[in-house]
């Protein structure tokens, strides 16, 4: 038994529940033979992936879901051994060169190659080329970036890439402008509520629509969370009810909590106390970016106007430095410092003003 | 970054496509349109006269100096050069004659050195198997010459004095102040202007015509809009959208949505909320815009377009940009995106409401 | 052939081979390719490890050349300088196993008296100590007096191979040696205090090795490692807990030697070297110990061998000891200035220098006391009031005189500028009162931390980061009021951010069929997992996400867990943080030599075990 997320992917570019339009022009474009590098972006959560495997599916037909997982051992020329794992069908490999940390331009520029390099078997195949596909593209380091482009152009006859990017302002511009870019925002909150509904149908059960709806606002149009949130909802009670809780990850509670105790006092023995907090997050795998972002979004709405914009200007500024920097603890911390300073003198000048 | 635009189309089609016939009897290759619609003389380069007269005195037998051509990119000096020559040489002539190198190739000081030393030391006769008379000299193009290391561009500049005999040198960049002096002293240097939307427009009209492509009104001028004076990015556009919308009409929303530009719409409702609305619908308008996953340095580019043409006072325009500026920045260091752009968005915002 | 049993076989019939050279005498180096061959390896100063033998050289004939460090070994119990409970602790386990297999870990600072405790005591016990050494490739060809002793064997078989016959035969040795003499005289115990280079790239090779030991073995094996600042041998690494479980290995750790029982190993010494040389020698005073000893950072051997060379210095006044040091400072002036040394108000540059020229570890400072100095914020009295006075909008800046010099403090500490930024960073919000102050001392932190973040210039920028960090939490503390003690912690940081990776990897080895992308995966994925009721995960992953997916609400996470910096009984935490990726922008050796530069951190046991010293006690006069 697989989650609903895998269980109801869709598989064909026909089938896709929403962008539609979208989904019609890259069958043309498959269509019309002459198939460029793609760049697919957008929020995490939105699709990319399942349109990807929907694409790759019209290029080549059934074959495509017939996934191994495969390990590579790369020798780097430092004589490093980086070891990495791909996803592959008989016509595309797909590999995120990220996990291989600043050694991703070597991993990039060898897998490109054997998969250029490897001749297809079968005649029967339509295609001429394969196709690789590369996920976080936007994680990757500029080098490798670099060295895309090269690759890129090198063995454009037989190879196809699809990069797969969250946004594309960390893509550089040449790659950028050798590729399609094809844009996959989040599905709207209604999408999402049709989705969830149609899955639920499918699994034979019936969902309150006020139910969709909380559980899609709680998504944040993010569409693997909202059917993850909605299959634990029906773990936690069936039949659905309309007012359900509909249940969060306790990371996000937990968060919530570390943000009430900021707001509640704010003195060193507190933010020792949220420091605790932040490194038992940490330790369960949040990345120091998600947990800023979060705390960010949880300390604006305990404040109001021009303390939000404030706290806006400062949550820019840390999380930035959280991305230079080596060590996040000290970044995260500083934010709450200054929050808990800035928010003090805030209550404190509100209560000077009632005085007078 | 926009420098490397050039490299996408301009580079490796040229080889195997070569000057005629030969490669005709390959299997029909779908040919970029920036290639297929490049200017096959000298006379079809749209809008640049200064660089047309000169080449063109050169074709009626003056001699041509060393050329340095720089200005934005798809503003055609690629296609230029690339049109003089074939015009000086003829199709047979052209592949011994010229020596085109770009980024993509590899261009360090070892290669500047062997490569075109050697092709400059061929010597060449004056005239055209055909009979025709030809300049006696060979033209070397160093496309992207602007990304050339200094010691490499260094290296260049004394095999273009000693060969000045019989060969002609050709750079082409896109910023000049990345050329090094005693290069830039040796050339005689053009200024590519970024072209005028209704040239860009006629261009575009006829490749429409010559395509069969159903076109909206709106969509070409979006396209001349969209791509900002360079030419091959509006004809790679033009090509993505008519691959993606077959036999459909191609709507100036197609083309937006191709150059991921952030509908101008979007953009007006962002500034309306800094101005009038709240700290929450800001928020709000900042998610969504995040979410529908347009990339903050495109809505910082169109943001900023907006700020310096609204009506903002100087001070606060110069307010703004500063922090754009820092965005920016942050941006290009991997910071989070939603989380910028609200900063950002705050600043303009309480600009808004003091003025 | 191996040279093993004849190297026993020696090593029985004359004991002498079993006391370690001094470092200055070349003959006995070379004397035996086997079992001296140690004194080539990269630290001499190790070598001197053994210092403290069972075997008095009686030999006068050494005289000024034999070091004191061996003329004064202890011969007793009475005589160690450890603390009497370690002493006991191995005492116990000697009895426990002196028949039967077993192995010992003895963990501490070097020259905490380790090597000089196992060997009193079995002689005491009567337990032939064998010990092993590196063999060196070299030395067969070089050691010419023992061409007999040279064998192929020995050059081609590695280390590792070496070893293990080593202790294998060792214990077969033993047995026959029984068969042969009776009784207890034959009774061994092995001493292990260099390990083959091998082990510590591939401990399990050694964790094989001990798995058979304990299956076969009768005598008992004793480790020695010290833990050093350039830290070679890392306990955690070669002694794993699970390996110390599954073999019942037991662990004590030994402490810098206490001030108290050093002065009175020194003050005997003292004594009796002047009595020997009858005047000869100028017999340091009092406070010269004393700084000797505070100096020294618990290291006895360091300290006996300064002690000898401040005597040296003074016997021979104008010999050419002295000529390499233009004017020898008057010792009462000396000492005066050491006294002084814990008010570094008044201490010149100038005295440093001499005070390290003559001790050479007295330059450190514990961990435990740098962090005391800069947390505390000691500032000058009201009546030094800086001359140029600050402008009116900036008069909340104005602070009073610093009674320490940061950089200075930083320095001493021995702990590299990231560490030391931890190490400020977990402490220093006990020292706070006002979140005001708070907020600026974190941004100072902040700021350390990008200003070294950046791979490229971290070398030379990560003096300034710590710079900016301790002067920004000093500045910072405006408000310093008497906070009287507080117990220091170790930087939790390193824990957690171990965890996290290794969470966030394993997440991706249990989870990769999901085909998530990481963050997608830690984020949204396993937490929800751990709320569904999916029955196709096998064990470990279910394991993985009730740990990692879930986290207990109602658990309130507090310093309970941290450990102390005084805590004695758990080893610091030594693990080098790694590299950030995209940092190190692929150069794999100059990441190894980063890594390698930076100096593990330093041993922060301060000396309170026998003593109770308060954290404010640096300022105590």
């Amino acid at each position: 038994m697989s989650l609903w997320v895998d269980k109801y992917r869709p598989t064909s570019l026909g089938k896709l529940d929403y962008h539609k339009e979208q989904a019609t022009q890259l069958k043309n474009l498959v269509q019309c033979g002459d198939f460029p590098h793609l760049l697919v972006y957008g929020p995490s959560g939105a699709g990319k992936k399942t349109r990807i495997m929907c694409l790759l599916r019209e290029l080549y037909g059934a074959g495509v879901e017939k996934l191994r997982i495969e390990h590579h051992t790369i020798v780097a020329p430092s004589k490093k051994k980086i070891e990495i794992n791909t996803i592959a069908s008989n016509y595309h490999l797909e590999v995120n060169p990220s996990d291989a940390g600043n050694q991703d331009r070597v991993v990039i520029q060898e897998l490109i190659k054997t998969v250029a390099q490897s001749q297809q078997i079968q005649s029967s195949t339509q295609r001429e080329f394969k196709v690789v596909i590369l996920t976080e593209v936007d994680r990757l380091t500029k080098d490798a970036q670099h060295a895309l482009r090269r690759t890129m152009e090198k063995y454009m006859s037989t190879c196809r890439l699809i990069l797969c990017s969250t946004s594309t302002s960390k893509v550089i511009g040449p790659i950028r402008s050798r590729c399609l870019a094809v844009r996959v925002p989040l599905p709207s909150t209604e999408e999402v509520c049709s989705v969830l509904t149609s899955v639920c149908k499918k699994e034979g059960l019936n969902l309150p629509p006020e139910l969709a709806k909380q559980i899609s606002e709680k998504s944040g149009r993010n569409l693997r969370k909202a059917l993850l949130m909605c299959e634990a909802c029906r773990v936690q009670q069936y039949p659905f009810s309309a007012d359900q809780e509909v249940p969060e990850t306790d990371w996000e509670v937990y968060l919530r909590e570390t943000a009430n105790a900021i707001v509640s006092q704010q003195n060193p023995q507190r933010l020792l106390e949220v420091r605790a907090r932040l490194y038992e997050l940490l330790t369960h795998c949040i990345p120091p970016e998600i947990i800023m972002k979060g705390l960010v979004k949880e300390l604006l709405s305990n404040c109001d106007g021009q303390l939000k914009a404030e706290v806006a200007h400062m949550a820019a500024y840390y999380e930035h430095r959280l991305q230079l920097g080596s060590k996040a603890i000290y970044h995260l911390e500083a934010f709450t410092a200054k929050f808990m300073a800035i928010y003090k003198k805030f209550m404190e000048d509100g209560l000077d003003a009632m005085m007078f | 970054m926009q420098a490397f635009l050039k490299g996408a189309g301009v580079g490796k089609p040229l080889k195997d496509k070569g000057p005629a016939g030969p490669s005709a009897d390959k299997k029909p290759k779908t040919v970029p349109w920036v290639e297929k619609y490049r200017p096959k003389c000298v006379d079809e380069v749209a809008f640049q006269e200064e660089v047309v007269a000169v080449l063109k005195k050169s074709l009626e037998g003056a001699d041509l100096p060393n050329l340095l051509f720089y200005g934005p990119p798809g503003t055609g000096k690629t296609s230029t050069i690339l049109a003089a020559a074939r015009e000086l040489y003829g199709p047979e002539l052209y592949r011994q004659r010229v020596l085109e190198l770009n980024a993509s190739d590899e261009r360090g000081i070892q290669v500047v050195r062997e490569k075109v030393k050697t092709f400059a030391q061929l010597t060449v006769a004056g005239t055209r198997p055909d009979g025709k008379l030809c300049p006696p000299f060979k033209i070397i193009i160093l496309d992207e010459a602007d990304s050339m290391t200094a010691p490499a561009q260094a290296a260049l500049r004394r095999t273009m004095e000693k060969e000045s005999r019989t060969t002609r040198f050709c750079l082409i960049c896109n910023y000049i102040s990345r050329i090094i002096e005693p290069l830039t002293s040796r050339c005689s240097k053009f200024r590519f202007k970024p072209l005028a939307n209704r040239i860009q427009e006629e261009r575009l009209l006829e490749i429409c015509e010559k395509e069969n492509l159903k076109y909206t009104r709106e969509s070409i001028e979006a396209l001349v809009q969209v791509s900002e004076g360079d030419l091959r990015k509006a004809i790679t556009f033009l090509q993505c959208a008519a691959r993606l919308n077959m036999d459909k009409e191609i709507t100036d929303r197609a083309i937006v949505e191709i150059a991921g530009v952030v509908p101008s719409k979007m953009i007006e409702g962002l500034l309306q909320t800094c101005f009038k609305g709240t700290f929450e619908r800001l928020e709000v308008t900042v998610r969504n815009l995040v979410n529908d996953g347009y990339a903050a340095t495109q809505i910082l580019s169109q943001l900023h377009e907006s700020i310096i043409e609204s009506d903002l006072k100087d001070k606060d325009k110069s307010i703004i940009t500063e922090k754009m500026a820092v965005v920016s920045k942050c941006l290009s260091d991997g910071a989070d995106e939603y989380l910028q752009m609200l900063s950002l968005c705050s600043v303009i915002m309480q600009r808004a409401a003091q003025s | 052939m191996d040279p093993l049993p004849e190297g026993s076989r020696t090593a029985a019939s004359s004991v002498k081979r079993w006391v370690d050279p001094s470092f200055s005498e070349l003959s006995a180096q070379s004397s035996d390719p086997f079992l001296w061959s140690k004194t080539d390896t990269k630290n001499p100063k190790k070598r001197k490890g053994g210092a403290f033998s069972c075997q008095r050289l009686e030999s006068d004939q050494g005289g000024q050349d034999e070091s004191w460090v061996d003329r004064y070994s202890p011969q007793s119990q009475a005589e160690l300088a450890v603390h009497k409970k370690k002493v006991e602790d191995v005492q116990t386990w000697m009895n426990a196993h002196r028949s039967k297999g077993g192995i010992l870990v003895l963990t501490g600072p070097s020259g905490s008296g380790k090597t000089a405790t196992v060997r009193v005591l079995s002689q005491e016990l009567g337990l032939k100590v064998q010990e092993w050494t590196n063999p060196s490739n070299v030395e067969p060809y070089s050691s010419w007096q023992n061409a007999d002793w040279r064998i192929d064997g020995l050059t081609y078989s590695s280390q590792v191979t070496q070893f293990r016959e080593f202790l294998l035969r060792a214990y077969k040795y033993g047995c026959l040696s029984m068969a042969g003499d009776g009784g207890a005289a034959g009774k061994k115990l092995i001493l292990v205090e260099d390990f083959p280079n091998q082990f510590s790239r591939q401990p399990s090779s050694l964790h094989d090795l001990l798995r058979r030991f304990v299956r076969i073995a009768r005598c008992p094996l004793v480790f020695v490692v010290s833990e050093s600042v350039s830290g070679d041998g890392s306990v955690r690494s070669l002694f794993p807990r699970e390996i110390q479980e599954e073999l019942h290995i037991n662990c004590i750790s030994f402490n810098p030697v206490a001030p108290t029982s050093m002065m009175k190993v020194l003050g005997s010494i003292s004594a009796q070297e002047a009595v020997k040389s009858g005047g000869r020698t100028s017999v340091p005073g009092q406070a010269e110990l004393e700084a000797l000893c505070s100096g020294s950072a618990g290291d006895i051997r360091s300290a006996i061998n300064s002690l000898q060379f401040l005597c040296l210095l003074g016997s021979s006044g104008n010999s050419g000891v002295s000529r390499t040091k233009k004017d020898r400072p008057a010792s009462g002036r000396r000492g005066a200035s050491r006294s002084n040394q814990k008010t570094k108000k008044t201490k010149t540059v100038k005295d440093q220098e001499e005070e390290r020229a003559i001790g050479g570890k007295d330059a450190a400072l514990f961990l435990f006391r740098a962090l005391g100095k800069i947390l505390h914020c000691k500032r000058g009295g009201h009546t030094e009031v800086p001359s140029p006075a600050l402008p009116p909008h900036l008069l909340h800046h104005c602070r009073e005189d610093l009674l320490v010099e940061p950089e200075v403090v930083v320095e001493r500490s021995h702990v590299s500028a990231e560490m030391f930024n931890l190490y400020l960073h977990q402490n220093y919000l006990d020292f706070f009162s006002e979140v005001e102050d708070v907020e600026r001392a974190s941004e100072y932190l902040s700021d350390a931390d990008l200003l070294a973040a950046d791979w490229t210039n971290r070398i030379i920028l990560r003096d300034y980061s710590s710079s900016v960090a301790v002067r920004g939490i000093l500045h910072s503390n405006s408000h310093q009021v008497s906070v009287g003690f507080r117990p220091l912690h170790k930087p939790a940081w390193l824990q957690v951010s171990t965890k996290h990776r290794e969470n966030c990897l394993a997440a991706r080895h249990l989870f990769r069929d999901f085909c998530l992308p990481a963050a997608c995966l830690q984020v949204e994925l396993l937490p929800y997992l751990a709320k569904l009721t999916n029955p196709m995960r096998n064990h470990t992953q279910i394991t993985f996400i009730q740990e990692v997916g879930q986290m207990s609400l109602r658990k309130h996470p507090s310093r309970v867990k941290l450990e102390t910096l005084t805590d004695k009984e758990t080893a610091p935490e030594e693990e080098e943080e790694k590299e950030d990726r995209g940092l190190v922008e692929g150069q794999d050796q100059s990441e190894e030599a980063l890594t390698a530069s930076q100096p593990k951190p330093t041993l922060s046991r301060a000396l309170l075990e026998d003593e109770e010293v308060s954290i404010e006690e640096y300022s105590s006069d």
